[in-house]
């Protein structure tokens, strides 16, 4: 979420309950500014806060030219003071999916990680008990990973491909129609598309070189695992992905203004299987 | 060549200038050419760049090279609009038209009641003065939850239209549980005793005279009972028929397995205004809808509940399909939830309550009453602590929450707050229900007809269990630059989306903005499904037994082979037999015997 909703994020994320306190959003209005200053970032975001048992982490990102591949996170646990996150290392990938306890809210903190005799986990079967050890700095970062990999949309059009392949913001992007805003496919991964992208290219009719270059999210499986709702009179568009409780997707219709923001534990949810509904 | 160049020049004289000969010539070929229609479209190049020109100049954006593909796609796809918008003269409503019309009757002043002479005292309309939903607003904003601003007033004008409409003498905002398809706002109240006596009343005659599906039942059972006795005496004359016959076949079957199961007697549930049903819930989907109130619901939905793990649609009426099979609707597993999530997440500053009888309402010695009639010495009441002096921040920001305490009872494994005493029988098949049922806080089950306790009202947090090193609450200060005005927020970690603050005043408010789900430390695993049982008792007719082998037999035949030579015939005939059926002949031997 852009800095000029952080001012008001009751009327976007508080349509799913969740908002970021006023003293926290005022903080983080300037502190943002400031390091997106220090960073010459051309654009700096909120992306969200993990809660922890003891301390919660407030993660944001800006870009310098690519707003997809070019994105630099920084974290804090009080809003001024903001530490790069380090890329997620391989190991780190590996762990967190089988970390099962919540976040404390100290990075340095090393999390004993349990691999039982039998169980199947990365990408073998062990032999032996194990204990791997993680820090949950590199914890965080494998999270923020995943949900970007898995939980982090956009709206179609809202990213612009020029032909150098450098991804930027689509400024003439108008907003979807109410119509498009119904549909799954119209919103698209904000990831590294994993599909060939003449894949992405046919699944629309109307299809733009410059604009359909992201995997939809309506190839993800199962069926129907993003909530996704007309709120506020149709006029805003949520959309919430059950894997990951607490991410928040919203766009305006027929505005440009769009975001995400995520206010959770930081642990996905593997019960969705449980928890699919058929439609009526 | 460059004499030639110097040559033509000079033959033409007038033309003095570098242009190329024939310019205008080639303006108009290169004109006529971008304003060539395309045979498709019926559109032309000249126009489209003009257009798209136009627009850049006009609008002025920033890095416009970048965009210009998009650019021009939309100037094409404006210059198409009128031509494929053949409905441009029809009015198409707003989105947000439905919307007004359903909120507008709330946004009207509440048309004057008829004049009474009842002293407006005594009309105990519930009081709204702690339901400023904006004021609250406030707060859950400093929390870090919250509605949107517009949604927080019209529900405070729709709690208002309620309490005029229903004996409701208490009403507060529960939350909102979030579904799949549309999501429940929920409200929490109190009716006015004399609407639960009539309840209660109503229910037990109820339970005296039996509704009519229940004869309808019997009758059925009835005519079964009449059935089972007809195939009975049929078999039985088959019997003596089959003892005429020489053959065995066909052979007499065993009988038919009795159904020993017994169903574990169910908990009674708790009457109205006690208990798990001490409360009334309202629920509508979206703001401006009707209020519908939830049913009361059995000590058996909130055991089920506890087991399951499901999502909530958005529609009442649904079924809940899960196993164990869930006795009742979405509406009642909304409910059970409620009431779990009330059990769990209820809490409030110490001292604000007392068990001193303070309050004057005449329904707390009624409760108290019923309670004990219920053979339990639980406190199950509280009042308002006239002389409640908040603690200071520190001790409310305390990381042990020993400062705060449960206001709601606990719930017991049985699913009642009061224990029922299931005798003469002990209750061994609910206890295996209730492996799962623990969650609320990690008890040591009782054994047998050992009344399971819990903690009593107004129990502090500190003493709430962890759930797999999840500590039960997260505390939080709102501010750490103006501590003068900061609130105290504690956040519960197994309901996550239980939210409580208070102020350094007397405010304080409970909130659940969430999923409707327990936090789970590790995948949910459902319930295993119960092992086969036997059919049968074990004996040689179900056992597999290997068929003896052509050796084997002759074997057998030959140590059974008849000695005397009277009964010489009799073994030819046995012989003959014996090749048809084995087991046959163990009988004839035993016969024998």
């Amino acid at each position: 979420m852009n800095l000029e909703i952080i001012l008001n994020t009751l009327e976007s994320s508080g349509q799913s309950g969740r908002a970021i306190t006023t003293e926290e959003s005022i903080v983080l209005y300037n502190s943002l500014l400031i390091l997106q200053n220090e960073n010459h970032f051309r654009k700096i975001y909120f992306w969200g806060k993990i809660f922890g048992s003891d301390k919660d982490y407030f993660v944001a990102y800006g870009y310098v030219n690519d707003a997809l591949l070019g994105r630099i996170y920084y974290y804090s646990r009080d809003c001024i003071n903001w530490g790069l996150l380090p890329l997620p290392k391989d190991e780190a990938k590996l762990l967190t999916p089988l970390c099962t306890t919540m976040f404390q809210g100290d990075p340095a903190l090393v999390i004993d990680i349990l691999i039982e005799k039998g169980e199947i986990a990365l990408g073998k079967v062990v032999k032996e008990h194990k204990v791997r050890k993680l820090k949950e700095e590199d914890r965080l970062s494998a999270t923020i990973y995943y949900l970007n990999q898995e939980a982090v949309l956009v709206p179609r059009g809202a990213l612009f491909k020029r032909p150098d392949g450098v991804t930027i913001e689509n400024r003439t992007f108008e907003g979807l129609s109410e119509l498009e805003s119904r549909e799954i496919k119209t919103f698209l991964h904000y990831r590294n598309p994993t599909q060939k992208w003449n894949t992405n290219l046919l699944t629309r009719d109307d299809y733009n070189y410059a604009l359909d270059f992201l995997d939809p999210a309506d190839m993800d499986i199962p069926e129907g695992c993003f909530m996704h709702h007309l709120v506020a009179g149709n006029t805003i568009v949520l959309i919430k992905p059950m894997y990951w409780p607490g991410m928040i997707f919203f766009h305006y219709i027929q505005t440009n203004r769009y975001g995400f923001v995520y206010f959770g534990n930081g642990k996905k949810c593997l019960d969705v299987p449980f928890l699919l509904l058929p439609n009526l | 060549m460059i004499y030639d160049y110097i040559q033509n020049r000079e033959d033409h004289p007038d033309d003095v200038t570098d242009v190329a000969p024939n310019y205008e010539q080639e303006f108009v070929n290169a004109k006529s050419f971008l304003q060539r229609t395309s045979t498709v479209t019926g559109d032309n190049m000249y126009d489209h760049l003009t257009d798209c020109l136009n627009k850049i100049l006009a609008e002025r954006p920033e890095n416009v090279i970048d965009f210009f593909e998009e650019y021009s796609r939309k100037v094409k796809e404006r210059r198409y609009y009128p031509l494929t918008d053949h409905l441009e003269d029809i009015y198409v409503p707003p989105g947000r038209f439905a919307f007004a019309n359903k909120i507008m009757p709330f946004l009207k002043p509440l048309a004057p009641g008829e004049p009474s002479t009842v002293d407006p005292d005594d009309l105990e309309i519930a009081d709204m003065s702690k339901n400023n939903m904006l004021q609250l607003l406030y707060y859950f904003e400093q929390t870090g939850v919250g509605l949107p601003r517009n949604d927080m007033f019209y529900l405070t004008l729709s709690m208002r239209k309620l309490i005029h409409s229903k004996p409701i003498s208490k009403i507060r905002f529960w939350g909102v549980i979030y579904g799949i398809f549309k999501n429940y706002i929920i409200l929490e109240a109190e009716l006015k005793e004399e609407e639960y006596i009539k309840r209660n009343e109503k229910l037990l005659q109820d339970e005296i005279l039996p509704p009519p599906p229940i004869t309808d039942e019997t009758a059925l059972q009835k005519s079964g009972e009449e059935i089972e006795k007809a195939l009975e005496e049929l078999k039985h004359q088959q019997d003596i028929g089959g003892e005429d016959r020489t053959t065995k076949y066909p052979r007499q079957l065993p009988p038919e397995p009795p159904n020993l199961f017994e169903e574990p007697p169910e908990a009674p549930s708790e009457p109205s205004g006690v208990g798990i049903n001490k409360k009334v819930y309202f629920c509508c989907n979206e703001i401006g809808d009707d209020w519908i109130e939830l049913p009361d619901i059995t000590p058996k939905h909130i055991r089920i509940a506890r087991q399951i793990y499901k999502s909530f649609s958005g529609f009442l009426d649904r079924e809940v399909l899960t196993y164990p099979e869930f006795p009742g609707l979405e509406k009642d597993y909304l409910r059970a939830q409620i009431a779990r999530i009330s059990a769990g997440t209820d809490i409030s500053p110490l001292g604000f309550y007392t068990f001193s009888p303070g309050g004057e309402g005449e329904g707390e010695e009624e409760e108290e009453e019923e309670a004990e009639e219920g053979g339990d010495q639980q406190k199950t009441t509280y009042s308002e602590n006239p002389k409640y002096d908040p603690p200071p921040l520190k001790d409310l920001l305390d990381m042990s929450v020993s400062f705060w305490v449960h206001h709601t009872l606990y719930i017991l494994p049985q699913g009642r707050t009061s224990w029922w005493n299931p005798n003469p029988l002990p209750e061994q098949g609910e206890e295996m229900d209730e492996e799962m049922g623990e969650g609320e806080e990690e008890k040591e089950k009782p054994i047998g007809p050992e009344p399971e306790t819990g903690p009593p009202l107004l129990t502090p947090c500190s003493e709430d269990a962890t759930l797999e090193a999840v500590p039960a609450w997260s505390i939080r200060c709102s501010s750490k630059i103006a501590e003068e005005y900061a609130i105290a927020i504690v956040r519960s970690n197994l309901w996550p989306g239980g939210y409580t603050f208070t102020t350094q005043g007397k405010l304080w408010q409970n909130i659940y903005l969430g999923f409707g789900l327990k936090y789970l430390e590790h995948n949910f695993s459902p319930t295993p499904l119960p092992p086969v049982q036997q059919d049968y008792p074990i004996g040689p007719e179900i056992m597999e037994i290997m068929d003896p082998t052509g050796a084997q037999e002759e074997e057998w035949r030959i140590a059974h082979l008849p000695k005397p030579p009277p009964i010489k015939i009799m073994g030819g005939e046995e012989l003959g037999e014996e090749e048809e059926d084995e087991d046959e002949d163990e009988d004839d031997d035993d016969d024998d015997e």
